[in-house]
């Protein structure tokens, strides 16, 4: 179809019948013309995107008068869109390890390129002429944003000295108070007995007090005295040696705890826990078994063994339940009673 | 119910060093059989240097250890207040 998208095709437009116009600048394909920059939606979104390229050209133009220089950050690889020449502009101007606030905005904008092709884009898009003055920087502007970029480099650097003068005053200021508190715990160490260090509460304040210091030297004024107080009023620990032996690990290092380890003597011979597998099915038989009588009426009936005359299929119960001795018994107790009647009477 | 067992670190010096016990009283907690560690505050989650301030504070502390485990936990947090908590150096051989 049409290779160049933004190109007004030679046939004069009639209305509906003009070409394919592709607007890039509402995204949309219309087919009016050259009318269509005349169109409230194109001036429209011609509005929004300005509205939207301003905010930066104007952070850009204050950093003219004072160029602000600061330590390299991922974020200042950001890049901004230029409206006017369709192309990503780095935003700010690194180098090494520092930025220029602004510095590739203000590079891009000064440039005659970006200039011919917002001259272009105003007429094209029909825009406001005294908007475009905005959106150019001039290069007498740009001269000046160089001077004073210089000059905030020679600020910044100055700072930078001050900061690491600091820091090394911080650092000697830490040594000093390790020192000290070094000489102090190996002058006690001597006073001390050299069997068990069980320490005093004395001088294990004092340690203490010393040692918390040291591993906060920014703030020496930690309020370990309300801290101590609970411990005047207990016990004191007392100090075993270290349990320092070092081939062998301890619960720190990840060693096996001493109930986990497997003992020599046993462990040769096969360490079977629970049945073994003979008792095993013994068990499952007998689970089986267990339910039915081994003299019950019916399977496993061992023929051999001694029958007698109670040994009938049923007792001439007819709604019964429940297992056969039950009816049985009945029965038996019934003859019992009878006999017993029958003697009675006689 | 807990049982609480009063040992000799002279008498036991394979779990006094395994466990690395430096100062005493140190105490040491197990629920069925599995180490359970807890978040005192201190550097050392194995035990609990020095003694206790309240019997409260022992109660509670082996509650929050119960439930732990019983919820399959291996650290808990400790209910106790931080300056209950005794203070002491994790020196390394007097440096």
């Amino acid at each position: 179809m049409v290779s160049d998208r933004k190109e007004v095709s030679e046939i004069p437009s009639v209305g509906p019948m003009a070409p394919a116009h592709h607007c890039p600048l509402c995204r949309q394909t219309f087919f009016c013309g050259r009318g269509h920059v005349y169109s409230r939606k194109h001036q429209r979104q011609l509005k929004v995107a300005l509205e939207r390229l301003l905010p930066q050209v104007e952070a850009a133009r204050k950093a003219v008068r004072a160029a602000q220089v600061e330590r390299y950050v991922p974020e200042h690889d950001r890049r901004c869109w230029c409206l006017c020449c369709s192309c990503e502009v780095r935003k700010h101007l690194s180098h090494g390890n520092l930025t220029v606030l602004h510095g590739g905005l203000l590079e891009h904008l000064a440039s005659p390129e970006h200039k011919k092709a917002t001259n272009k884009f105003w007429w094209e898009n029909k825009a406001e002429v005294r908007m475009k003055d905005k959106f150019l920087i001039s290069p007498q502007d740009y001269a000046r944003f160089k001077k004073s970029m210089v000059r905030g480099l020679d600020s910044y650097e100055e700072k930078e000295d001050e900061v690491i003068k600091e820091m090394a005053a911080q650092i000697r200021e830490v040594e000093y108070s390790r020192q000290e508190m070094v000489r102090s715990v190996l002058e006690p160490q001597a006073v001390q007995d050299p069997e068990e260090g069980s320490s005093t509460p004395g001088s294990w304040k004092q340690r203490n007090r010393v040692s918390s210091s040291s591993q906060q030297p920014s703030d020496l004024d930690l309020p370990t005295a309300p801290e101590l107080d609970w411990m005047e009023t207990g016990q004191p620990l007392t100090f075993i040696d270290h349990q320092d032996i070092p081939g062998v690990g301890n619960i720190h290092s990840g060693a096996t705890p001493p109930w986990m380890v497997q003992d020599e003597e046993n462990s040769p011979g096969s360490q079977q826990i629970g049945p073994s597998y003979e008792e095993f099915l013994k068990e499952k038989e007998k689970e089986k078994l267990k339910k039915l009588p081994p003299d019950r009426v019916g399977a496993n009936f061992d023929h051999s063994s001694n029958t007698n005359a109670c040994w009938l299929p049923s007792f001439g119960r007819v709604w019964n339940n429940g297992r056969r001795w039950q009816s049985r018994h009945q029965f038996k107790t019934e003859a019992r009673n009878k006999q017993q009647s029958r003697k009675g009477k006689t | 119910m807990a049982a609480i067992y009063l040992v000799d670190v002279d008498q036991t010096p394979v779990y006094t060093q395994y466990f690395d016990i430096s100062y005493i009283p140190s105490t040491v907690f197990f629920f069925n059989g599995q180490h359970m560690k807890v978040d005192y505050g201190s550097p050392d989650h194995t035990k609990f240097v020095g003694s206790f301030k309240t019997k409260q504070d022992f109660i509670d502390l082996i509650e929050v250890i119960y439930r732990g485990a019983m919820r399959g936990k291996l650290i808990v947090q400790s209910p106790i207040d931080p300056k209950n908590i005794p203070k002491y150096d994790l020196l390394y051989q007097d440096i």
